[in-house]
Formats: structure tokens, sequence, C-alpha cells
């Protein structure tokens, strides 16, 4: 393997449907993380008693309220309803790019899974700030502060769901494109310390990826772990921030 | 680089695997409401109501336990002032009593001193007639003796007793 032959790509096509429709890593990855997630919910609260005896109730407690207290305290207590939707969105963003601790590709590291995501975000900011101000009222604010900044202020709209998509997928994707480089680049960097070695060694060395066991773990360790849980985090923030400036009566 | 068929690029776009992401996640919404969302708050919603209703037990318990102290403190008290009603108006019997046996006790003994003077009084007075009585005699005699003749004492008997009252008089 040299340097050269390093390619990065997306997310294998699985499955292809009539309509142009393919099901890739990134969908089955995506459900297979849902289901894990369902299974540990359905597992967590499976036996739950006004009187807890199980160390699972209490972590299922505990995962509920910090949901609840993540939401309402950046948003506010009438945003209850909207706890949900926010755990989900951790979730499902977390251990999207968690996946790759396992080896498979993260559903995160795909553009069209964070676009999808921030576009989301970008129909609820839009919607709430609609629903606060009024169409009139929305369409005013974006000739402010004179008509000329109309198209700024369009662009700008647009500018925070793009963000968001891509601030995801970069992070994620080149924590991808990283980890490759640095294996092949470590995988070379055996056959050049080991390959010389005469007869079998040599053999054994070139193939025994000895190199490649402590820097690319560590990597892992920011781009994946780190970068992911941070990631998912930055996502639900900026999501909650938005909506919540966008619902309030007086901007 | 080369792209395979098999792969997507490393940067695409593309409008079902967009709604497939939402999609995704608004499946997830649903699930955690179910699973975890749902369930996890009735339990909590039920602790809560569980523990209201201990409060508010608990709060009547020591309403009532509260009342019956009031209770039994002034049943207490009641049985305390009828205690000391009772000494009361025993010691005051006592005392009426002790008071009367006094008063019976000092007329008993008036009336006996008044008996005893009485007595003494006769007693006197009885020595003193017998004492004049016999002075009388013993006078007459005597006078008889010098007039050698009976004097009749009923005659002169005023005379001898005026004579010895005289005498007593004088003494």
């Amino acid at each position: 393997m040299s340097l050269m032959e390093i390619e990065v790509t997306g997310a294998k096509i699985l499955f292809e449907l009539p309509f142009g429709i393919t099901i890739t890593e990134t969908q089955v990855n995506m459900w297979i993380v849902m289901i894990a997630i369902a299974a540990v919910c359905i597992w967590l609260t499976h036996d739950l008693k006004v009187r807890p005896t199980s160390k699972r109730q209490i972590v299922a407690e505990f995962l509920v309220k910090t949901a609840e207290n993540f939401v309402t305290g950046n948003m506010g207590l009438r945003w209850k309803w909207f706890v949900p939707y926010i755990a989900a969105l951790f979730s499902l963003a977390m251990f999207s790019s968690l996946i790759s601790l396992l080896g498979m590709f993260a559903p995160t590291g795909d553009l069209n899974t964070t676009l999808g995501w921030a576009i989301m975000t970008f129909v609820l900011i839009t919607f709430y700030k609609i629903k606060t101000n009024g169409p009139f009222g929305y369409a005013k604010s974006l000739t402010e502060p004179i008509f000329i900044m109309t198209p700024m202020n369009i662009l700008g709209e647009f500018a925070t769901p793009v963000s968001m998509a891509f601030r995801m997928f970069g992070n994620i994707a080149s924590g991808t494109v990283v980890s490759a480089l640095v294996y092949a680049a470590l995988a070379a960097l055996n056959n050049a310390v080991f390959g010389w070695l005469p007869g079998i060694l040599g053999e054994m060395g070139e193939k025994l990826p000895i190199l490649q066991l402590g820097l690319p773990a560590i990597l892992s360790l920011y781009f994946d772990v780190f970068s992911g849980v941070l990631q998912a985090f930055i996502f639900c923030m900026l999501t909650m921030l938005y909506i919540a400036s966008a619902a309030e009566t007086d901007s | 680089m080369i792209t395979m068929a098999g792969t997507l690029d490393f940067l695409s776009i593309n409008v079902w695997h967009i709604l497939m992401a939402i999609g995704n996640l608004l499946i997830l919404v649903l699930i955690l409401k179910k699973f975890l969302f749902k369930p996890v708050q009735n339990i909590i919603k039920q602790r809560e109501e569980e523990i209201g209703k201990a409060y508010s037990d608990a709060g009547e318990a020591l309403e009532a336990a509260n009342a019956e102290k009031e209770l039994y403190l002034k049943k207490l008290d009641d049985a305390k002032s009828e205690a000391d009603s009772l000494i009361k108006t025993a010691s005051d019997r006592a005392k009426a009593e002790s008071a009367e046996i006094i008063s019976d006790a000092k007329a008993e003994a008036e009336r006996r001193r008044k008996n005893a003077d009485e007595d003494i009084e006769l007693a006197k007075k009885k020595a003193a007639d017998e004492m004049r009585d016999s002075i009388s005699e013993m006078v007459i005699s005597l006078a008889e003796k010098v007039v050698e003749k009976e004097i009749d004492p009923k005659a002169h008997q005023s005379l001898i007793d005026e004579a010895i009252d005289s005498l007593g008089e004088d003494s």
C-alpha cells in the first residue's frame, strides 16, 4: 500500500431502489444507531417502579431529567415539549459519530445527514419567526436596517443552516480523512522500518501493523469521541438558541 | 482519486438522503417519546402524587395528634383543677370541723367551769348555813346555860340569825 492509493469517498451504496433512491451505509448505520437507542430505552424503562429499586431506572430518570434541564435551562420552561426533539437530535448525532469507533461509516460524516438536520432547524427557526412576528413582520425584518440589505439578510437566513450542516459534517468527515491519512502514513512507515528485514521476518513485519497500534487510537479518541460529542452538543445548543430567540416576542 | 460506482462522492447532495435523515430524526423523536420520556415522566408524576399524598396524610395525622394532645392537656388541666378544688374543699371542711370542735370544747369547758363555780357557791352557802346553824345552836345552848332557862329557838331564831349575819359581815 502506498500513499498514492489513498482514496477518500463517501458512504458505500448498499441498495438501489426505484425512483433513483439509494440506500447507503449512512442510512443503514443510522438505522442501527436508532435501533440501538430504542433498545436501550426499552431496556431502561421496561420495569419502572414508583419507588425505584433498580439502577436502570435511576439512569433512565437521570437521562430524562438531564435532557429536560438542558432544554428548559436554555430555552425556558414553555419549551418542555421540545425536549424529545433535542434529545433525539443529540443522541442520534452523538452515536452516529461514535459508531465510527466500531469501524463503521459515521452517518454524520455524510453531508446529507447534517444538512437534513440543519434544514429541520432552519424550518423551525423560520416557522417561529413568522409565527411570532407575522408573515409581514418577518418580511419586514429582512429589509432592516435599510432596504438594500435585503439580499444580505436572506443570505444570512440561509447561512445559519448551511454553517451548522458544514460544521458537523466537516468535523466528523475530516476526522475520517485525517485518520485514513495517518493510518496510511503509518503503514508506509511500518513497511519502511520492518520491510527490509530478511526472509520471513520481513514478510511478517510488512503484514503486522505494529506502528499502527498507538497513534490512530489517540487520534480516534479526539476525532471520534471528543469531536463527535462536542459537535452533537454544539448542534443542539445552536438549534435551541436560534429557535428560542426566533420565538422571542421582543425580537 | 477514483470514485467507484458503489460509493457516493465525499461531498455529495442527495435529496432522498436529506429527507431520510430528517425522517430518521423524527422517527427517533417518536421512539424516545414513547419508550423513554412518556414512561419516565409517568412514573415521576405518580411518585409526585404519592409523595404529595404521603405529605398530606402526614399533615392530617399531625393535626389529629395535635388535636388529641390539646384534648389531653385540657383534660389534664381539668383534672388538676378538680384535684385542687377537692383538696381545697376537704381542707376547708377540715378547718371548719376543727373550729367547731374547738368551739364545742371551749363551750363545754365554759359550761363545766360554770357548774363548778355554782357547785362551789352552793357548797359555800351550804357550809355557811351549816356553820350558822351550829353557831346558833351553840349560842342558844350557851345562852340557856347562862340564863338557865329554855329559850325558844323559834321565837328567837330571827334575832340570832341577825346576830350571826352581822358577825359574818364583820369577819
